[in-house]
C-alpha cells in the first residue's frame, strides 16, 4: 500500500458519517466505473487503458492469467493505488485518488485476499472495526450480521486468529458489510481454501449479493467465479481482452483456450 | 534482604514499564525503533522539574509528595507528549524514508533533545526539591527499606498502566490502536483514520515516557543523560516481552527491572560459590541482556510473542 494516497485524518471530518447508508441504487444503474485507467506500483505500470463497469446488484468476476492486473483493478478502485490516468467513478462521482478510509465512507467495501481479519482482536471487535465510520446503528447491523452468519455469533468472543480459513473469510465479508456498502470488492475469496470450504465461500458471496450489494470479484477459480457471476471480464496484460456474461465466457473456445486453461 | 531487593525491584520496574510501553507502542504503530524515546523521558523529567520549582509548595502532601509535585508530573507528561507529537509532525511524518531511516533520524532527534536540555540546565545532576524521607517504619522489621516516595512511584505507575489497559480494551480509540498494531493496511481498509490514531499513540506513548522520566528523577536524580542511559534497558524489556506487544512490554519491563535490582543477590550468590567468578552489581545490565538473549533463544518473538 505504499502508493496509497495519504491517510489524512483531518480530511472531510464533517463528512465522516455522511454515508452511513450507501446511496440508493436502481437496477441497471452503473455504480462503479473505471475508464481508460493506467495504474501500477511505483514505476511499474500494470493497468493499461483499462475500462470496466459494475452495475447495481451485479456480480462481476475478473479472471485472467497471473499478473494480468486483476487485483490491481480492485486496489485502484479502492484508493490503495492512485490512477495515473483515467477516471474511477462511483455513482458518477470521481473517487480516483481518494484514500481508502474515505472511500469506505462513500459506500464501497473491500475484502483483501490475505490478512483480511485482525487476528489479535475478537470477532466482535473485528466487526466493530468494520463500522468505525458509522455514526449510528452499529449494534443493530452487527446483530443482523450475527443472524446471517451464525458461526460468527457462536464465536464472537474468540480471537480471529483461532478461526479456520473459511471462517476467516466469512468474518472478512462480515467486517466489510458492517458499513452496508452497495459495492463490495473481493479479492480471490477462495484462495487457499479446501474445495468444499470454497463452495461455502461462493455461497456467501451470493448471499451478500442478495443483500443488494453489487460485487466486483477477482477469482482464480474461473469456473466457479464465472458460474455465480452475472458478467465477467477477462484481463490480460493490464487491459480487458474479453467481456460477456459468465455463461458466454465459459462457452467461448478462444477465451477458454487462451486464458482459462483450456 | 530478599524482600528489600524485591521492593526496590518493584519501584525500578514501575519506571521501566512506563518507558517500555511507549517504545513498544511507537514500534507497533509507527513501525520503527525510536531511539529518542529515552530522551523523551528526560524531557518529561525536566519539564516537571521546572514546574515543581514554580509550584513546589502548593497545598498539602500525599505519600510525602506535595500536591505541586503531582501538578509537575502532569506537566511533565504533557510536555513529553507535545514534544513527541511536534517531532512526529515536523520530522518523522515529513521524511520519506523507511524504518531504518526513521531509526537513524530518531538518534539525531535524541541528540537534539539532550543538547537543548544540557544548554538550558547544564550537565550536572540535580534533584526534585521534595526532601529526603526516612524508610517507612513499620516495614523496617521485615527488612524492607522503602520510602513513601517509592510507594508513590509504584502506585502512580499502577494507575497509569491500569488506565492504559482500560483504554486499550474498552474504548474505540484503544480498539483502533490494537487494530492498527495488528494490521495497518486492513485498518485503513476498514475506515480507520490512521493518522489520527498514530498521533494519539504518540501522545500516550510519550506521555507515559514523560511520567517514567519524572519517577526516574524522583527515584534517583535528574541529568541530561538520564533517559538515554536507561534506553538500552528499556529496549531489552521491550524485546524480552515481544516487540510490538504492549502487554509484553509491561511484562518485559517488570522482569528487567526486577533482574536489575536483584543483582546484589546474584552478586552474593556468586561470591559464595566456589569456582564461580564474582559478578558485581555493576554488571546488572549485562546480566539483564544475557537473560534477554537466553529467552529469545527459546522464544524468538519474546515472551508475549505477538502484536498487542
Amino acid at each position: 500500500m505504499s502508493d496509497a494516497p495519504d491517510a489524512d485524518g483531518d480530511a472531510d471530518a464533517a463528512d465522516a458519517g455522511a454515508a452511513d447508508v450507501a446511496e440508493p441504487t436502481h437496477p441497471g444503474e452503473t455504480v462503479l466505473a473505471l475508464s481508460e485507467v493506467d495504474s501500477g506500483y511505483g514505476e511499474v505500470q500494470v493497468l493499461d487503458d483499462l475500462s470496466l463497469h459494475l452495475d447495481a446488484g451485479e456480480i462481476v468476476c475478473l479472471v485472467g492469467p497471473n499478473g494480468a492486473g486483476k487485483s490491481t483493478v480492485l486496489k485502484t478502485a479502492f484508493g490503495m493505488l492512485e490512477p495515473w490516468t483515467g477516471t474511477v467513478t462511483y455513482h458518477g462521482r470521481e473517487i480516483g485518488g481518494m484514500a481508502p478510509e474515505e472511500i469506505v465512507r462513500e459506500g464501497i467495501g473491500y475484502v483483501p485476499q490475505t490478512d483480511n481479519v485482525f487476528g489479535s482482536l475478537s470477532i466482535d471487535e473485528n466487526l466493530r472495526m468494520g463500522g468505525v465510520a458509522r455514526e449510528e446503528g452499529l449494534d443493530d447491523v452487527i446483530a443482523r450480521l450475527y443472524e446471517r452468519f451464525p458461526i460468527l455469533d457462536e464465536k464472537r468472543g474468540a480471537k480471529a486468529r483461532t478461526l479456520s480459513g473459511g471462517q476467516r473469510q466469512v468474518l472478512a465479508f462480515a467486517r466489510a458489510l458492517v458499513m452496508e456498502p452497495d459495492v463490495l470488492l473481493i479479492d480471490e475469496p477462495s484462495a487457499g481454501l479446501a474445495p468444499n470450504t470454497a463452495d461455502d465461500v461462493f455461497e456467501n458471496v451470493q448471499q451478500v449479493n442478495d443483500m443488494d450489494t453489487a460485487i466486483l470479484m477477482v477469482e482464480q477459480n474461473v469456473t466457479k467465479g464465472l458460474d455465480i457471476a452475472d458478467r465477467g471480464y477477462v484481463l490480460d496484460q493490464g487491459t480487458v481482452r474479453f467481456e460477456g456474461t459468465g455463461e458466454e465466457l465459459l462457452a467461448d473456445d478462444e477465451v477458454s483456450e487462451l486464458y482459462l486453461g483450456g | 534482604m530478599v524482600l528489600e531487593y524485591l521492593a526496590n525491584g518493584l519501584v525500578f520496574s514501575s519506571i521501566i514499564v512506563l518507558g517500555s510501553i511507549g517504545l513498544s507502542l511507537v514500534y507497533s504503530i509507527a513501525d520503527f525503533a525510536n531511539f529518542a524515546h529515552g530522551d523523551t523521558m528526560t524531557v518529561g523529567a525536566y519539564a516537571a522539574l521546572v514546574t515543581f520549582g514554580a509550584v513546589g509548595g502548593l497545598g498539602g502532601a500525599v505519600l510525602g509528595l506535595p500536591y505541586g509535585f503531582f501538578l509537575a508530573l502532569l506537566v511533565g507528561i504533557a510536555a513529553a507528549a507535545v514534544v513527541a507529537v511536534a517531532t512526529e509532525k515536523l520530522v518523522y511524518e515529513s521524511i520519506d524514508t523507511d524504518s531504518i531511516g526513521l531509526l537513524i533520524t530518531s538518534i539525531g532527534i535524541a541528540f537534539i533533545y539532550r543538547a537543548v536540555i544540557q544548554i538550558r540546565f547544564g550537565a550536572d545532576f540535580t534533584r526534585f526539591g521534595v526532601g529526603t524521607l526516612r524508610p517507612i517504619e513499620w516495614l523496617i522489621p521485615y527488612g524492607i527499606r522503602v520510602t513513601q516516595h517509592d510507594v508513590a512511584i509504584v502506585v502512580s505507575a499502577v494507575v497509569l498502566v491500569t488506565g492504559l489497559h482500560v483504554l486499550l480494551q474498552y474504548t474505540d480509540l484503544g480498539r483502533k490502536m490494537r487494530a492498527m498494531a495488528d494490521n495497518p493496511d486492513l485498518a485503513r481498509v476498514s475506515g480507520i483514520r490512521t493518522r489520527r490514531v498514530t498521533l494519539w499513540m504518540w501522545v500516550i506513548g510519550a506521555g507515559l515516557a514523560g511520567a517514567g522520566g519524572v519517577f526516574l528523577g524522583l527515584f534517583n536524580q535528574l541529568s541530561p543523560r538520564m533517559g538515554f542511559n536507561l534506553l538500552l534497558v528499556i529496549f531489552a524489556a521491550v524485546i524480552l516481552g515481544g516487540i510490538g506487544s504492549v502487554y509484553g512490554a509491561m511484562l518485559g519491563g517488570f522482569l528487567i527491572g526486577m533482574i536489575n535490582q536483584m543483582m546484589p543477590l546474584v552478586s552474593d550468590l556468586t561470591d559464595a560459590l566456589p569456582l564461580v567468578p564474582s559478578v558485581g552489581i555493576e554488571y546488572a545490565n549485562a546480566v539483564a541482556f544475557l537473560i534477554m538473549v537466553a529467552v529469545l533463544l527459546v522464544r524468538p518473538n519474546g515472551i508475549a510473542g505477538e502484536a498487542t
